[in-house]
């Protein structure tokens, strides 16, 4: 269950990865010779994902999570760092390479409604991806398309459909069928559930759960949903203002969550208990502006243990126990 | 001693041709000093509830029977100039989006201030002076500075605590608040739902009918709970006693289905099957096409809501 970096090369690895947006500048700002503005959304960040595994990575809006998913299928540039595919940068990948990579790494998006060509029927959409790479013969496409459709819960019949004539919950399936055509090895998901109501949301996770099990897929769930974490995941890692500021397996997170952060985002979630009540005073203020985040720890203005040098030095990720790293002075060495 | 009372509410959709049912038979009672939630998955019918008590409905839907009372007013057949009246004082609403209820074009002070002088006939000092309070009472930081902000300024969560500063400005009896934390992050959904309680129900004894998908937001917040499901309701009654033994078997399904750490990874509930649609609803009990349960009469008999010992309601023949 638990397990760590235990010796064996991760299927994924990232070190040190940052991106960092410029925000267009008035050209009046730009004459006067003042500094461009940059949101980093992602800073610095480092981890590893273990083949056949799940990595959630929560956070709430603005934490950089969606961005780092981003980067490490190389949908956009990092600022700095590197992405390691099996021990390979995909920065620097050249082509073949790279098309080879795309063929192992997929995403299946939050929102089926946006993600799926409305022009485009369903088997059209799943086969696309068997097109590009020229697998087999179109009769051998086809026959591939109705596995796939069986293989997530449809039927050859859907395949006519257009994506407005299913349900949400069918076009997360067509969306699962696509990511799934080449057969890769990790999948990234982006909010897979979040528009989806419970019932579907639970058929949704158990089929993706089957996958997993059949294929031996690894997962990284990119998530604000601590339930579907802790139901889903084997590792998490915990991002605010675009910093990993705890990372533990799962168990251990949700036994005992040690980053203020953590433990205020896991006190706010209503949990489906009412035997168990929310702590309402926990969380203090709105999470600052990513176009300014705060000095030194970037949660030290909303946090409820924070020391005086707090706000001038930035703590860094580190080991606490076995496989579990936060970031936090009340962690670090010679805090006490 | 009912704020807010339904009696055999039914809404209507025309659709293709027809109408066709959304809301049907509902009956509940919302009492001061209660958060009473309203739950159920898409189509279940549990915003065009609030819409209809609040007579918003779309042109292309209408009550079709029944009466919503508030305290002794009849809104079904009130007329717009009183509805007008009621909206924004003893009744109110926030929404999911925020700028539904905020003008863009607008200050925010101009906004709060506008509502308080419209309802409470204050003078423009004295108003003022109670939306700084308002605006204070909410959270907002600086809130001097910020009456003079449009709505765009603000965060997602920052909007919806003015929209609840206007929403309680007029000391509502009853506020409706539809998926009102449903596109916040968790920590700011935690402080919404915390005012929520604290300057309306605790302090002002108001009745809150709060509609959510969340089955963690009713556990949390609300005092019973409504489960809805196809357009009626098929349980009701203390949220302890729902969460601790829920009788009908779709409230069942539905608090196994969420995940949690305690079920095996793809292990969830399946609901076989899925929500049926408005035009093509089973007959007898909505449910039973989709339930482990059911029997050849379900098929054929709607059960109606029943209350049992203890005083938990419920819409099934198992409990007959």
């Amino acid at each position: 269950m638990s397990s760590t970096i235990n010796g064996a090369e991760p299927l994924l690895r990232a070190v040190g990865l940052s991106k960092h947006f410029p925000l267009e500048s008035s050209l009046l700002a730009t004459l006067r010779g003042a500094e461009a503005q940059t949101v980093k959304a992602v800073e610095a960040v480092s981890l590893d994902v273990t083949a056949g595994q799940t990595l959630a990575i929560v956070g709430e809006s603005g934490s950089g999570k969606s961005t780092l998913g981003r980067l490490l299928l190389r949908l956009m540039q990092p600022t700095t760092g590197q992405v390691l595919y099996q021990g390979n940068n995909i920065f620097r990948m050249n082509r073949r390479e790279l098309s080879a990579f795309r063929r192992q790494a997929q995403i299946i998006l939050q929102d089926p409604y946006a993600s799926l060509n409305p022009r485009m029927r369903v088997g059209r959409i799943i086969r696309e991806p068997l097109d590009i790479y020229r697998e087999g013969t179109v009769a051998e496409r086809n026959k591939r398309v109705d596995a796939l459709l069986e293989r997530v819960g449809l039927n050859s019949a859907h395949a006519r459909a257009y994506p407005s004539e299913l349900s949400g919950g069918q076009r997360q399936r067509v969306g699962i069928a696509a990511a799934l055509a080449l057969s890769p090895e990790i999948i990234i998901a982006d909010e897979p559930t979040s528009s989806l109501d419970v019932s579907v949301q639970a058929q949704t996770l158990n089929l993706l759960a089957e996958l997993q099990r059949d294929f031996n897929l690894t997962y990284v769930f990119i998530t604000h949903d601590l339930g579907v974490v802790q139901h889903f995941s084997d590792r998490v890692a915990v991002m605010y203002l675009g910093k990993i500021v705890e990372e533990a397996p799962t168990e251990t997170l949700f036994a005992a969550p040690q980053h203020p952060y953590t433990q205020v985002l896991f006190s706010a979630i209503p949990l489906p208990d009412p035997s168990r009540r929310v702590n309402w005073d926990l969380p203090k203020g709105e999470p600052p502006s990513p176009l300014d985040p705060p000095p030194g720890c970037h949660f030290h203005p909303r946090c409820p243990k924070v020391m005086s040098n707090c706000s001038t030095i930035a703590p860094r990720l580190e080991a606490t126990a076995p496989g579990q790293r936060v970031a936090c002075l009340l962690y670090a060495d010679g805090a006490n | 001693m009912s704020l807010l009372s339904l009696r055999h509410l039914t809404t209507e959709f025309y659709s293709g041709g027809r109408w066709l049912e959304a809301v049907s038979d509902v009956s509940f009672d919302l009492l001061p000093g209660e958060i009473l939630g309203l739950v159920g998955e898409s189509g279940c019918g549990k915003s065009t509830i609030a819409y209809s008590v609040m007579r918003l409905l779309a042109s292309n839907a209408r009550i079709s029977g029944g009466e919503v009372w508030l305290g002794d007013v009849n809104l079904t057949d009130a007329s717009e100039d009183a509805l007008q009246d009621l909206r924004g004082s003893r009744l109110s609403m926030i929404f999911q989006d925020p700028m539904t209820a905020l003008d863009s074009l607008f200050t925010v002070g101009h906004q709060v201030i506008e509502t308080l002088q419209e309802h409470l006939a204050l003078d423009p000092p004295a108003a003022r002076e109670r939306a700084l309070d308002l605006l204070r009472q909410v959270g907002i930081p600086a809130a001097e500075e910020r009456l003079k902000a449009y709505p765009y300024q603000f965060s997602g969560g920052m909007s919806q605590r003015i929209a609840l500063a206007i929403a309680i400005s007029c000391h509502p009896q009853v506020l409706i608040a539809d998926e009102p934390t449903t596109a916040l992050d968790v920590t700011i959904q935690a402080q919404i739902l915390h005012l929520i309680r604290r300057l309306l129900v605790e302090e002002q004894g108001a009745g809150v009918l709060l509609i959510t998908h969340d089955l963690g937001v009713v556990a949390q917040v609300c005092d019973r709970v409504a489960v809805m499901y196809a357009g009626k309701i098929v349980e009701f009654g203390a949220v302890d006693a729902i969460f601790r033994d829920p009788l009908h078997p779709y409230t069942q399904a539905l608090l196994n289905s969420l995940p949690s750490q305690g079920i095996q990874r793809g292990a969830l509930e399946n609901i076989r099957g899925r929500v049926p649609s408005l035009d093509d609803r089973p007959t007898g009990c909505r449910f039973h096409p989709r339930c482990p349960h059911a029997l050849a009469i379900c098929r054929e008999e709607a059960p109606p809501l029943l209350r049992r010992d203890g005083g938990q309601e419920v819409a099934c023949v198992l409990y007959d």
